[in-house]
């Protein structure tokens, strides 16, 4: 067996507990040396970081294909890798992955267009002004109580089955992580600044521009990643409750044929779009904290 | 501390020697066994077939008198799908439950045997009483809410097709049962099919009933099948033999017309009205309606619901009909319950054999 004695190999050279680079990860595949490559730079025997993050993954993937491989499972309740990845290659093939994802995708900007729009205002009028705060800020407190879930059924009636309907849980889910998030940045911002903008008697626009939204920055992204990370998880539900078509809804169709493999392509979708979304969002924030100079520090 | 420890121990052991055990005397009775079927209402769910009846009036328990088999039922409204799922997950021995998810769960491996047929379930269509829709061809255009993968599904594309449309004239929309009703209400869509919880709608003027199945010839009803897994049938012969025997006492007792209104009360339990549960069987033998026989007219509708699931895309792998069903145990059972010439065999149109 070539694995085992790559595994023993890797092993002794290492002489640690990381796991031996997996065959079936296609990008040490890749390599031609079956990865062995990976481990002699770094001779104090520790895994290039760049790889650390998939580490984990990998060693999941194996113990799933061990197991499906070992028959503990019907294939009906955990089908394996293999089955997952060719279902993928199908249904990426017949254009229903694309399909689903477009749809799914358009829902989330909007949602999240809506929503950080408007919580982004609504937050910063509840900052700006203690009155706002106190008339509003404990309806909205209740508002953002009840999950998206416990909206569905009075907006089915409402709304109907469609469009508006998935656009408003969303922007729902999406407005109040970032009102919070506005409201924290606005408040935390210090008060020295401040002052000294008083001091320097700087425009409105100069003030809000120069002080006030480098100063939030920072946490108006950190709610901003957290909306998007909310608008998933709403997609989804939604989808899975009240959809013909999306992601969500290919997921619960798997489900319905039983056949589990299309539910964890679906899964493995979400999972990828939605790390690929956060990556976008920090990127840009990093873009940003340049531009205005990274006075605000704490970046990550 | 150490005493615990020790208990635990000794209860495992305890466990384990019993587990041991038990495979000598299971050659006749299992302790427990599990039935599921479907089930509606809120609360605790309940049946509205031949084996609430076999639950309620204790048909099946009857046959295990004086033996320690616990018999275990769980009603799922999940429907299809979540029974497909206990059955992979060995949750359950026995099940109920409409053709087309059955045979998405046999296509996809499950190992399961047809027992016998569960008789016919009755097909209701709702339109928006706003539109003018009187019969299936008035749906031409329209949108309609149903939950795919059933046999629901399959009875709109039948009733579809012998009104002359097809699939393309009209827009489906998946929705499930509670879903349906909200777009129906909410005008999102123009009419929905679906089993008798339709029918609440119409009596507070929501939605008209504009079909039945029950009216639409021998072969326009909903069907479907109890069913065993295969290594209960080959382990336990005798104790399959004896639920299948309680199962059809119970059909039988249902055929009696002087037990029509006890039925429905029974039925009455998963919710629906007992006056809609009357509507909705008005004019119809339930002696019929509850034929379990696995004859010409059973294999005809099954054969049709696999090239149905064929045709939408619903299973990947092909399903040997003849090999997945056991007409044994229900001949013997027909037999000991001296029920052999209860109900008559159909040709595979429905009508009655001679």
């Amino acid at each position: 067996m070539p694995l085992d004695s790559k595994a023993l190999d890797t092993k002794d050279r290492a002489g640690i507990l990381h796991p031996p680079p997996l065959p079936w990860n296609g990008r040490e595949a890749e390599r031609g040396d079956g990865g062995r490559r990976l481990f002699r730079p770094a001779g104090a025997g520790r895994l290039p970081d760049r790889l650390l993050p998939f580490a984990l993954p990998g060693a999941l993937l194996a113990s799933w294909q061990a197991v499906t491989a070992a028959g503990f499972m019907p294939e009906q309740v955990l089908p394996p890798p293999s089955l997952v990845l060719r279902t993928f290659i199908a249904f990426l093939g017949d254009g229903e992955i694309a399909n689903n994802l477009l749809v799914s995708l358009r829902r989330i900007a909007c949602g999240l267009g809506i929503g950080v729009v408007t919580g982004f205002a609504f937050g910063l009028l509840l900052g700006v002004s203690r009155r706002a705060e106190a008339y509003l800020g404990p309806l909205f407190r209740a508002f953002a109580a009840v999950p998206a879930l416990g909206w569905i059924p009075v907006l089915i009636l409402i709304l109907g089955i469609d469009e508006a309907l998935k656009i408003v849980i969303l922007s729902k889910a999406c407005f109040v992580p970032m009102v919070i998030a506005t409201l924290d940045a606005y408040r935390n911002i210090p008060a020295r600044l401040r002052e000294a903008a008083d001091v320097m008697r700087l425009s409105p626009r100069t003030r809000l521009l120069k002080l006030t939204l480098p100063a939030m920055m920072p946490m108006l992204f950190g709610g901003l990643r957290l909306s998007a990370g909310q608008a998933f998880v709403s997609l989804i539900v939604v989808e899975m409750l009240a959809a013909t078509e999306g992601i969500g809804y290919m997921m619960v169709w798997g489900r319905t044929l039983f056949q589990i493999d299309i539910v964890m392509v679906g899964m493995a979708i979400v999972g990828v779009t939605g790390f690929l979304l956060d990556a976008l969002l920090r990127r840009i924030e990093r873009g940003i904290g340049a531009r205005m100079g990274e006075r605000t520090g704490s970046h990550g | 501390m150490r005493k615990l420890l020790k208990a635990a121990l000794a209860a495992l052991f305890l466990t384990a020697a019993v587990q041991a055990a038990t495979p000598l005397q299971a050659a006749g009775n299992p302790d427990v066994i599990r039935l599921g079927d479907v089930g509606f209402g809120f609360g605790t769910p309940f049946g509205v077939g031949v084996l609430a009846i076999a639950d309620a009036k204790g048909f099946i328990a009857e046959e295990f008198k004086g033996s320690d088999v616990k018999l275990e039922w769980t009603y799922f409204t999940g429907t299809g799908p979540a029974i497909n799922e206990a059955l992979s997950n060995r949750q359950l021995d026995f099940a109920s439950y409409g053709a087309v998810p059955n045979i998405i769960g046999k296509a996809n491996g499950l190992p399961t045997i047809l027992l016998a047929s569960y008789g016919g379930t009755t097909i209701f269509g709702a339109a928006r009483p706003d539109l003018d829709i009187k019969s299936i061809a008035d749906l031409k255009g329209r949108k309609i809410a149903i939950q795919k993968a059933t046999i629901i599904h399959w009875g709109v594309i039948d009733a579809l097709k012998r009104a002359g449309l097809s699939e393309r004239d009209v827009t489906i929309v998946d929705l499930k049962n509670a879903d349906q009703l909200a777009a129906l209400a909410a005008k999102s869509v123009d009419a929905a099919f679906g089993a008798d919880f339709l029918l609440p709608l119409a009596d507070k003027g929501l939605a008209t009933i504009f079909y039945r199945s029950s009216t639409a010839g021998k072969t326009g009803d909903g069907f479907g099948a109890f069913l065993v897994t295969e290594s209960f049938r080959d382990k336990y012969p005798e104790a399959t033999e004896k639920v299948v025997r309680g199962l059809v006492r119970a059909a039988a007792w249902l055929g009696d017309e002087a037990n029509r209104e006890e039925a429905f009360t029974i039925w009455n339990r998963a919710g629906t009205p007992v006056e809609t549960i009357r509507k909705s069987n008005d004019g119809g033998s339930l002696k019929d309606k509850y034929n379990l026989l696995l004859d010409d007219f059973f294999r005809s509708r099954y054969e049709s619901a696999i090239a149905f699931n064929k045709e939408q895309k619903l299973t990947r792998r092909d399903v040997d009909l003849s090999a997945w069903i056991d007409p044994t145990v229900l001949d013997k059972a027909l037999k000991s319950a001296g029920l052999e010439t209860f109900w008559r065999k159909r040709d595979a149109q429905g009508n009655d054999l001679p």
